[in-house]
Formats: structure tokens, C-alpha cells, sequence
């Protein structure tokens, strides 16, 4: 086994009618970690998801430099297929990757691995597995269209989990929920991390991204403009609001208070973080 | 989502399970080609009224007489209403015309009305309306995968079969994105109360839009296909198992039972025991 599950190697890109859109892009990813992407609209965020598990260049064409390792299997030299098993794949809008022939949730996440052709009795085992790591215990036999956006979210997610890859690429996973959906979605995130999942997160909701990625990869107009440890990159105040990205609340809030009042305090990333350091700050922890 | 597009997808066999929904598809298939040959073998509104009572009845129990029901009132209502006024009127002169059942005054013109053409106005549509219905309560309710492993036993291509199976469920997700866009256009101005040409018109405002959305979702649909092994070159497994059972047998058994009863009927009283029409063709 490779020391980086993901190996993204001078990576650029150029889709048939819109040039660079990736441009020298380079990052590892360890068995385990979660990497967020964060970066204004049009920075090639989703772009970079696809180039993972081959859609970029296989489905879309265009002009491919570079290398993309993932899971030892260079994705240039297999079919998206071929990286299905590897790399599970989630976009923003739940119901937009239905596969558009299943009446149940049961036959939705079924539909991979059956396209994969896998044995029924191993299909049955990896749907319940799925299905119970999303949370939609009691909805397997309801149809897709009945259940709420959170809901179809955590399906999208199960069908992806449900063919096992090795790296789970969400693509702004909460973008079109509502709070109650994206709560869902991050909790199911969150415990995906926790059981140590490699994931490849996108994702706008800052303050959420922090509480559980490793690393942070920041894009902007195709290119890595930052990239390291989640605190470093996530207390770069002064970057992340050049490239229009917003710092998470708590720690903007001390940055300034830092910058303007003169404190010393130490740069939360987390709530949790925040209220240690200002209850310590205050005397009252 | 909620509209008619989407409420038809969600009344499938996820909700509803009687035993017509757990016929095998094939039953429901050969049951929709019987009948149909039937209304066409009799030509004979009262039989052919029958035979669509039947699909309606049976639409009934499987709790989807509704959707089959409006089609039924949609197409077969309005086209019997023009047959009868084309065929059945005098002024028209249907050549089989010959027997005058009632005659109207209009504009004190004496319009007749013949049973021939009447008969003939009123057999088409319903047996339209046979074919429809029986094929309606097989699609309603018949679970796509099974579905799908029927079509795979026939052995077509899954590429084709996905083609058809996923414009099945596209055609109420269109309806559903249709509604929303004349909405948005709507209350963006889109005026309703204009003549029919205008609003005719207003349809470019709604087919663009449509249109382009269509053309993206299937573009993300294909993408989401792809990620999830669509076109892996392998054998794909097959969730369901198509078999006849102890209900397939039974409803086999009831319909050679009315293929007997109708086979004597139609040997003993021809094709028209009720109406009693004629072959016209041959007798000219």
C-alpha cells in the first residue's frame, strides 16, 4: 500500500470550452484523514473532486497534465468504472444523482453494486451496512421521492459507502439542505471521520468543516493558494477574507480582538475551543 | 417535491402491495396483451365495456384507479364524443350508415343520428381505452426492478433497458420541474389571461428554460451513473428474481376461464353478440 491514499501530482486542467480551470494543483492525503476544500465560486473546487475519481478527464475530455494517484491507481490509466470501487462520489443536489430507475431506498443503494455486478447475498450485506452507517434504518423499503433533503443526502452518501471505496469525495454535501439537513449530513460526516474514513470534503459551512477536518486545501481561480493543518490555514484571517472565504466566527472574533485590543489570546478554530480559551482568558475555567 | 409528476412516481409499489403488485410482471404483460387482442377480436361496444370494467376494476384493487381513471377520461371520453359526432351525424354519411336511432333539429335543419356510426364511434375509443388501462395498471404496478430483470431475461442490453426505465421516471419529474418554471415565469409576469395564440406563445418561455434544465440534470444523472459503475464491463446482478407463483397461476387460470367463456361467445353469437353489428368490409 502507497503512504498517500491520494497522491495529486502537478495537476492541471482545461475543460473542452473553458481553459484552466485547475492549474499546478499538488496535495497528499493520508489513509484516514480528512481534507477540506474551500474556495470561492469558480475556484475549481468541483472540478478537483471529479479529476479524483476520473470523471475529469475521462467523461468531460479536455486537457489533462499531471498525475492523479488514488489508491495506487493512476486515474488516468483506469475508467471511472474502474475507480467506482475506489472512490465513492457525492455532489450538492441529492436528487440529481438518483439513479432514476429504483422505487426504494433499499434498490437506490443497491444500484451500484449491482451496475458492479456483485453477488446478491454480498449486495445484501453492503446495503444494510450502509444503510445503518447513514442513519435510514426503518426507510429502506420507502421511495426516494418521499424523503426529505437531509434524508436523500444520507442516501446519496449510503450509495457511495455501500461500494466500500477507499476515499469518499463529498462535493459541497449540505449546500442545497436545510438546517435540519445539514446537521444530519455533518453528523453522519463527523462519525465517518471519527471511524476513520478517508474523506475529501468541499464545503462552504466553515465553522462545521473545522470541527473535523484534518487539513485544509484552499483554492482560488484554479490554484492552491493555501494548503496545510486545518488550524494554520483556518486562522489565516487576512488570506481567507482576500479570497472571499469566511473565517469560522470564533476566529475572526479573536483575530480582531488580537489585531485592534492588542490581546494575546491563542486563535480558536472551534466553539468549543473558543469558550476554553475565553473562559481561561476571563478566569472563570 | 410535491405535484402530480411526483405523486404518480410515489404511488408505486414502495406504498400500495395487493396481489395484483406481486403478479409476476409477465402475468401482468401477457394480461395486458390478452385483453387487448380480446377488445379487438369483438367488435362490440357492450363486450368491449366489459373487458375496460374489468381493467378499471382491477385498477380499483390495486389502488390505482385514479391515474387510470383521468387517462381514461382524458382520451377516450373527448375522442368518443368527435367519433360519434363524425360517424354517427348524417350530414358526415358514414358509408355503413343505415339504421336512424334519433334525429335533431338544428337550426331547422333535421339532422339524423345512426346507430352504425354511433356504434362504431363508441367501440374504437373503448377498445383504445383497454389497451391503455390494462398497460397503465401493468406499469403502475409492477416494481421497476422487477421490471428490469424481466427485461434482462429478455435479454436486452441494460444500456436500453436503462433508457426506458429511466424515461419512465423522468416523464413525472418533467412535469414536476414544468410546474415550477411556468410558476417562476408566472410570477416574473408571464401573463395568463391572453388569447389561446399568445399563450401558445408563452409555451417558448416555458420550453426553453425546460429545455436547458433537462439538458443538465441528464448530464448530472450521467455523471452520478458513471461514478457508480454504470458502464463497468461486467454482468450486472439482478436483484429480483422473476417467477410465476401460486397467484400467477391463479390469475392464469381465471383468464383461461374468460378466454373460454368469450371463445364460446364468439363462436355461438360472432363478434358483435350485443351490439350487433355488422363486417361491413366483407359484405361490400
Amino acid at each position: 500500500m502507497p503512504e498517500y491514499i491520494i497522491d495529486v501530482e502537478r495537476l492541471s486542467y482545461s475543460y473542452p470550452r473553458k481553459s484552466n480551470v485547475l492549474i499546478d494543483v499538488s496535495f497528499k492525503v493520508k489513509k484516514g484523514e480528512v481534507l477540506g476544500i474551500i474556495g470561492p465560486n469558480g475556484a475549481g473546487k468541483s472540478t478537483l473532486c471529479k479529476a479524483l475519481n476520473g470523471l475529469v478527464p475521462h467523461f468531460y475530455g479536455g486537457k489533462f497534465a499531471g498525475k492523479v494517484i488514488v489508491a495506487g491507481m493512476n486515474t488516468l490509466e483506469h475508467s471511472v468504472a474502474e475507480l467506482a470501487t475506489k472512490v465513492g462520489l457525492v455532489f450538492q443536489d441529492p436528487e440529481e444523482q438518483l439513479s432514476g430507475v429504483t422505487l426504494t431506498v433499499y434498490e437506490e443503494v443497491a444500484f451500484g453494486l449491482s451496475m458492479l455486478g456483485f453477488p446478491k447475498e454480498e449486495i445484501d450485506h453492503r446495503v444494510r451496512e450502509a444503510i445503518k452507517k447513514v442513519g435510514l434504518e426503518g426507510l429502506e423499503w420507502r421511495s426516494p421521492f418521499e424523503l426529505s433533503g437531509g434524508q436523500t443526502q444520507r442516501l446519496a452518501i449510503a450509495t457511495a459507502l455501500a461500494l466500500e471505496p477507499e476515499v469518499l469525495v463529498l462535493d459541497e454535501p449540505t449546500a442545497q439542505l436545510d438546517p435540519i439537513g445539514k446537521f444530519e449530513v455533518f453528523s453522519v460526516i463527523k462519525k465517518l471521520a471519527d471511524e476513520g474514513s478517508t474523506i475529501v470534503v468541499v464545503e462552504h459551512e466553515i465553522e462545521e468543516l473545522a470541527t473535523f477536518a484534518d487539513n485544509i486545501l484552499m483554492l482560488n481561480e484554479g490554484r492552491v493558494v493555501a494548503y496545510g493543518p486545518a488550524r494554520r490555514v483556518l486562522t489565516m484571517v487576512e488570506e481567507l477574507k482576500k479570497y472571499e472565504v469566511n473565517p469560522p466566527s470564533v476566529t475572526e472574533l479573536t483575530y480582531l480582538l488580537n489585531k485592534t485590543l492588542g490581546t494575546k489570546l491563542e486563535v480558536p478554530i472551534t466553539l468549543e475551543e473558543a469558550i476554553k480559551i475565553y473562559g481561561e482568558a476571563l478566569g472563570v475555567m | 417535491m410535491s405535484s402530480l409528476g411526483m405523486g404518480l412516481l410515489r404511488r408505486t409499489i414502495a406504498e400500495v402491495e395487493t396481489f395484483i403488485h406481486r403478479l409476476d410482471p409477465r402475468t401482468k404483460f401477457i394480461f395486458f396483451l390478452w385483453i387487448s387482442a380480446f377488445a379487438y377480436v369483438f367488435c362490440d361496444y357492450a363486450i368491449t365495456a366489459i373487458l375496460l370494467a374489468a381493467c378499471l376494476a382491477l385498477a380499483a384493487y390495486a389502488r390505482v384507479l385514479k391515474p387510470i381513471g383521468l387517462t381514461i377520461l382524458i382520451i377516450v371520453v373527448p375522442w368518443m364524443a368527435v367519433d360519434v359526432f363524425v360517424l354517427g351525424l348524417g350530414p358526415f354519411q358514414f358509408p355503413w350508415n343505415e339504421t336512424e336511432i334519433f334525429r335533431f333539429n338544428i337550426f331547422g335543419y333535421e339532422v339524423p343520428l345512426y346507430y352504425e356510426g354511433t356504434a362504431w364511434g363508441v367501440t374504437w375509443p373503448l377498445r383504445i381505452g383497454v389497451c391503455i388501462s390494462s398497460a397503465m395498471l401493468f406499469f403502475l404496478t409492477t416494481n421497476q426492478a422487477r421490471l428490469v430483470s424481466l427485461l434482462v431475461r429478455l435479454k436486452l442490453p441494460y444500456r436500453y433497458i436503462y433508457m426506458v426505465m429511466a424515461t419512465l421516471q423522468m416523464i413525472p419529474m418533467l412535469m414536476d420541474e414544468a410546474n415550477t418554471i411556468y410558476q417562476a415565469q408566472v410570477s416574473r409576469g408571464l401573463r395568463t389571461d391572453v388569447s389561446l395564440l399568445k399563450r401558445a406563445l408563452h409555451y417558448i418561455a416555458l420550453m426553453v428554460p425546460l429545455t436547458l434544465s433537462t439538458i443538465y440534470k441528464v448530464q448530472v444523472r450521467a455523471i452520478a451513473l458513471e461514478s457508480r459503475g454504470f458502464s463497468a464491463p461486467v454482468r450486472k446482478t439482478i436483484l429480483y428474481r422473476t417467477t410465476f407463483g401460486k397467484e400467477d397461476y391463479m390469475f392464469f387460470a381465471a383468464m383461461t376461464a374468460a378466454t373460454a367463456v368469450l371463445l364460446y361467445v364468439y363462436f355461438t353469437y360472432g363478434f358483435s353478440p350485443i351490439a350487433g353489428m355488422r363486417f361491413y368490409l366483407f359484405e361490400s
